[in-house]
């Protein structure tokens, strides 16, 4: 904010500052002396935001957030020893008494318990993908698996907000925020960061908006929710009675309103509520273009599956994810909720898979054979992984796991990720992580390098110190760049 | 004047004699800390009796110039100067040394020969004091000063700029080592440790008493032990100094010097942990190994350069700026590279011209994305001067293929997306031939497999991408959609939607299962004259019909005057109150919590309707209920409705509906009941819950949940 109370004292009149200064030149040298930055280069200048760094690799990402941890046991981490050893106890040591939830921490047992799917081993890279999701292994050689992910905390609200904004307590500004601030909006008729929100068949979890929130950063990057419902941006049908032309008529009078306001009080925020209007407008024509699904063809309806016709299912958001990139979003944030497996995992894995397998690998052949892979990002992940243990019964048929952050499986394709390969590795238990660590920070740090940004440059000055993604941690992992 | 000379020539004596002894004794000596900053100052000063030096052979050489007696005291002068200041030197150059950063021989060099240079300038100059006329000796000690200082000058230079510096950049960088040949260390590592740290940790220069260059003297270490710990890069004193704080003395590389990248750093940690070996060839690591990963990829990248930087000049920001709109945004690739890139965007904002204005910045553009903007074959001559052109996506424009002969001058051309056009096999062959493109995406087009395996035959080296999808299998379309659920008004139809071109929408409101050729065929809006349950399913040729769609259609009745509730909610579930039965607003059974909802569990629900004095006649009741059996919640067994004329409630008809045999999908559905149309003034409804959940429910033999919204009269 700083920045912008010393941008309203220059938006005096030459009688206001002769008449507040009075003192002169004196005044001056001692507001020099108050204000440090006074008469040096402002930050803005000084820093080329709104450009990549250096060459990016990828311009675009699509996040596809499986919101309550699907369990890297039944996905993509084959431990075939967990299934010799089922119902045996944990060994003590490997857990080391690390912590573990309040939902097992009173279980007298820990017995580990194998995957229930079957795995096997797919593509040239011979990834290993289970069978719930054969779509996606058909896909494998364009994916890099990260199977040695792990994150600070135990629980859904802050392990969430954590790898969405690099922080556990949920004020700072979401991944797509930070990259709205530093390479800003392609398309300057959408909003450079959107979410897409869908909900599955298994045990739910909240997401919320403070997700997708700007924190400090101007509000203009504050992620945009689209509905679920037919009209994916409501609003943007001009009122009956009213064309175009009388709306622009309007907006040109409100903007020299607010300008007047702006004036007067200096608020940023007035400037960026005229800027958005500006974008509503020019989203009249654009949305409309975009969220039309009816001019796809069949074939590629039939990739995603038909679900993708209906409005709010993973499967649309896919779509709209891909048509949204396509027209230069460059953060589009899904969230697909119902993966908070603590019991009934047998019988509720497969349904959350068969929502998202076909779509997910759909997304990113689409993106393929429109040549657009190679600058769009594709991430799949979660906050944290699950236990090798059960939680709750066990038996033959059916059992449950707990969060686990210790370990857990995140893949990404496409945009200068090295496809077809697998990095870091867990122990034969699958609990603790073996070789090439990545912590959030890390990930978040090789991100934004993906994109042409230097995580340690990418700073917003809040509260009297320096912000970043990564904050004061993370390091860019070459091993995941191609 | 005598009196100054002779001062100086003590001084100079005095500080000659001291230094010599020092050096003697160099090894017993222990330096006070303000002593070290006179030796930090050698750098500086040492420039003073080179330029004098030099200037009195330049002097020498043009004695002619001058009068003998002006000649001789010039020089006197000048040498008197040189001694002093190379007396101080010498002393303050001793000092320096006792630092301990550099290396035995070539500092002993240095000190020998800067001790020699110091005597020698106090000996020529009691020489060109004293009344000695041998002239050839006198010019002959200046030429020796002179050598010597040249030898004196670079023995110091090596030690603080490294050894050969100033023939470094004549010299071959990097004999190439032979992949087989060369151990991994030597190919990956050692290129980093030589920029980065041999500069300091060499032979003749060991700061720290740090030696990286020999394999042996770096495992050994420096003066505050071992550099690495083989296997643990966090407790390795280099990897630490390398992330210390830029403020931290002991940070490395010092700052000022050039720091290690991620990259290099990653490397060093990966080939501490793996064992800090320096001997071992690419094959001989056991896998994997981040090392052995990491290792490559540098190996990979020395051998082929990525090439990102463009030897064309920049346009200017304003010109940028100035071509840019809401619909064609042009911005460098990244901030201080001059190549552009191009996005057009909204197709029903774009013209013609806005793409032939870039032709003022045709030698910049890189990439340009074109998609789905009304591109026609004539369009793409404006593309014939991008000479620099990388990267042009075309999909989904209206090109059917002549106009790609126009690309054919754009020699960088890499990559070419036609995806959703309608060109042909036969156009692309002018575009083929381009020397660097790797990639044309042509799926959706008129090119059939067949051909685009012709064409790779062909042209081995392009990558053609037509579809990874194949499924051979039918699969089933999706649920035809109900637009406006909720409560409808009387005028109010029904409205389905499918959102796939082609499709035939069947559906019933009697309760029987539509398929693919029973049911009525939707045309239009359905009217209906009561509260309906829907089935409907979506079918097109060539797909499997979809599952069924059902949803209970609900028809606005008439409204009672007040409504009461005779038994209390369950108290977690009190909705409104009873009005909320009546308000017109339905809920969601997903959000059973929310306030439209009312909740019953152990008692039943009754409550009354007053229609007032002048009631209509009526004859049916709509109460609409959830259906969530997960949590519970369970369609009633049972439905009462009873009228009251004058004052006796009198039951009119009786409804019951059969426990469900299995889950069924979430919903809202309806329970109804008739009787003998007639205007009774209030109602009173009772719905009995669920009082035991059936066997195959996971709480078979509890409660079972009512949960009621609207209740509605006709």
């Amino acid at each position: 904010m700083s920045k912008e109370f010393t941008d309203h004292r220059f938006h005096l009149t030459r009688r206001h500052f002769l008449g507040k200064l009075s003192l002169g030149l004196g005044s001056a040298a001692l507001g020099s002396l108050l204000i440090p930055g006074l008469f040096s280069k402002s930050e803005t200048t000084t820093s080329s935001l709104g450009l990549p760094h250096f060459a990016p690799k990828a311009k675009r990402i699509i996040f596809l957030h499986q919101n309550g941890a699907p369990s890297q046991l039944e996905s993509f981490d084959y431990k075939p020893l967990l299934n010799k050893m089922a119902g045996q106890d944990l060994p003590a040591s490997v857990r080391m008494g690390q912590r573990l939830t309040g939902m097992t921490a009173g279980q007298s047992k820990f017995p580990l318990v194998g995957s229930y799917f079957k795995f096997n081993q797919y593509g040239k890279s011979g990834a290993w993908v289970s069978e719930l999701f054969p779509n996606i292994a058909k896909v494998a050689d364009e994916i890099c698996f990260i199977k040695s992910m792990h994150t600070e905390a135990i629980n859904h609200d802050p392990a969430l907000t954590f790898i969405q904004t690099g922080a556990q307590q949920g004020n700072r500004p979401s991944m797509g925020s930070w990259l709205s601030y530093g390479l800003g909006s392609e398309n300057k008729n959408l909003p450079a960061f959107c979410v897409l929100l869908s909900r599955g068949r298994g045990n739910g979890q909240g997401v919320y908006s403070k997700l997708w929130n700007n924190g400090f950063l101007d509000s203009v990057h504050q992620g945009v929710q689209l509905s679920s419902s037919e009209e994916r941006v409501l609003y943007l049908k001009d009122p009956e009675g009213r064309d175009r032309a009388d709306r622009r008529n309007m907006l040109d009078k409100l903007a020299e309103l607010n300008d007047l306001n702006y004036k007067e009080f200096g608020d940023p925020e007035v400037q960026a509520r005229v800027q958005q209007y500006e974008m509503a407008y020019r989203m009249q024509t654009a949305v409309p273009e975009l969220t039309d699904l009816t001019k796809e063809p069949d074939s590629t309806v039939k990739m995603y599956g038909s679900d993708c016709l209906v409005p709010g299912t993973y499967a649309a958001n896919c779509l709209l994810a891909r048509k949204l990139s396509e027209a230069g979003v460059r953060f589009i944030q899904l969230y697909h909720q119902g993966w908070d497996q603590h019991g009934n995992l047998v019988g509720e894995m497969p349904l959350q898979a068969q929502d998202t397998d076909r779509a997910t690998a759909a997304l990113i052949m689409d993106l393929k054979q429109r040549g657009l892979l190679d600058e769009t990002l594709v991430i799949w992940g979660t906050e944290f992984g699950r236990t090798n243990f059960c939680q709750g019964d066990l038996s033959k048929e059916n059992y449950g796991r707990d969060h686990h952050p210790r370990s857990f499986t995140m893949w990404m394709a496409g945009g200068g990720v090295k496809a077809g390969t697998t990095y870091g590795e867990t122990d034969e238990f699958g609990y603790n992580i073996l070789r090439d660590p990545v912590h959030v920070n890390d990930f978040h740090a090789t991100v934004l390098h993906l994109m042409g940004l230097n995580h340690e440059q990418l700073t917003y000055k809040h509260l009297g110190r320096y912000y970043r993604l990564t904050d004061v941690a993370g390091k860019v992992i070459p091993g995941l760049i191609a | 004047m005598k009196r100054l000379i002779d001062i100086s020539k003590s001084i100079t004596l005095f500080l000659l004699s001291l230094t010599t002894f020092l050096f003697a004794f160099t090894d017993r000596i222990v330096l006070p800390v303000w002593l070290q900053v006179a030796g930090k100052l050698h750098p500086l000063i040492l420039h003073l009796p080179i330029g004098i030096i030099v200037l009195i052979l330049i002097l020498v050489l043009l004695r002619s110039q001058f009068e003998s007696e002006q000649f001789k005291k010039l020089i006197t002068y000048s040498l008197l100067i040189t001694t002093l200041t190379s007396a101080i030197t010498v002393f303050f150059g001793l000092l320096l040394s006792l630092d301990g950063e550099y290396g035995f021989d070539a500092l002993q060099r240095h000190k020998v020969s800067g001790l020699i240079i110091g005597w020698l300038s106090y000996i020529s100059l009691i020489f060109y004091q004293s009344s000695f006329k041998q002239k050839a000796l006198k010019y002959g000690i200046i030429s020796v000063l002179f050598v010597l200082l040249i030898f004196v000058g670079h023995t110091g230079a090596e030690l603080t700029h490294g050894e050969n510096f100033v023939f470094s950049p004549l010299q071959v960088s990097e004999p190439t080592l032979n992949p087989e040949n060369a151990s991994v260390y030597q190919l990956a590592v050692m290129p980093i440790l030589e920029k980065k740290c041999f500069t300091c940790h060499n032979e003749s220069k060991t700061k720290g008493k740090l030696l990286m260059t020999v394999a042996d003297k770096f495992k050994k270490g420096g003066e505050s032990g071992l550099a690495f710990i083989t296997g643990n890069p966090d407790s390795s004193r280099m990897i630490q100094y390398i992330h210390l704080p830029f403020t931290d003395d002991n940070h490395m590389p010092p700052a000022g010097k050039t720091q290690l990248t991620e990259f290099e750093i990653s490397l060093l940690e990966a080939w501490i942990k793996s064992g800090a070996d320096f001997t071992k060839k690419l094959g001989e690591f056991s896998l994997p190994d981040t090392f052995v990963t990491l290792a490559n990829q540098a190996i990979k990248s020395k051998l082929q350069p990525e090439k990102v930087e463009y030897n064309f000049e920049s346009v200017s920001a304003a010109t940028i700026k100035n071509l840019n709109t809401p619909f064609r945004t042009i911005f460098p690739i990244y901030a201080k590279s001059p190549a552009l890139e191009v996005n057009f965007f909204v197709s029903d904002y774009f013209k013609i011209e806005a793409l032939k204005e870039l032709t003022e910045i045709n030698k910049q553009i890189v990439t340009v994305n074109l998609s789905k903007m009304p591109i026609t074959d004539e369009d793409l001559k404006v593309f014939s001067s991008f000479e620099n052109l990388e990267v042009l996506n075309l999909n989904f424009t209206k090109l059917t293929g002549p106009g790609i002969a126009n690309l054919k001058s754009c020699k960088n051309l890499k990559s070419v997306s036609l995806a959703g056009t309608k060109i042909t096999s036969e156009s692309l062959l002018p575009l083929l031939t381009l020397p660097s493109l790797n990639s044309v995406y042509i799926w959706n087009t008129n090119i059939t497999d067949m051909q685009k395996t012709d064409l790779e035959k062909k042209y081995p080296k392009i990558n053609f991408l037509l579809t990874q999808f194949k499924d051979e299998n039918m699969v089933a379309i999706s649920r035809p959609n109900l637009i406006n659920e909720g409560i409808l008004q009387k005028e109010d139809k029904i409205e389905l939607k499918h959102n796939m071109p082609g499709v035939t929408i069947r559906y019933t409101i009697d309760g029987t299962q539509p398929d693919s050729v029973t049911g009525l065929i939707y045309q239009q809006p359905i009217a209906i004259d009561e509260s309906v349950k829907l089935k409907a399913i979506a079918c097109k040729s060539g797909w499997y019909c979809s599952p069924l769609f059902e949803s209970s259609v609900y028809l606005a009745g008439v409204k009672p005057e007040q409504v009461k509730l005779l038994k209390p909610t369950h108290k977690k579930y009190p909705g409104t109150g009873a009005i909320s039965l009546i308000d017109g607003v339905k809920g969601y059974i997903e959000e059973f919590k929310s306030p439209d909802w009312l909740g019953f569990i152990d008692t039943s629900f009754e409550a009354s309707f007053d229609f007032g004095k002048n009631a209509t006649a009526l004859n049916k009741v709509v109460v609409s209920y959830g259906d969530y059996m997960n949590q519970g919640i369970f369609p009633p067994t049972e439905l009462q409705i009873w009228g009251n004329k004058q004052g006796n409630f009198k039951l009119l008809a009786t409804q019951k509906i059969a426990a469900p045999k299995a889950y069924n999908p979430l919903n809202v559905s309806f329970i109804t009941a008739s009787w003998e149309k007639s205007n009774y003034s209030t109602y009173k409804v009772i719905v009995k819950p669920n009082g035991k959940l059936p066997q195959w429910h996971g709480a078979k033999g509890q409660k079972g949940w009512f949960f009621v919204d609207e209740v509605l009269f006709y």
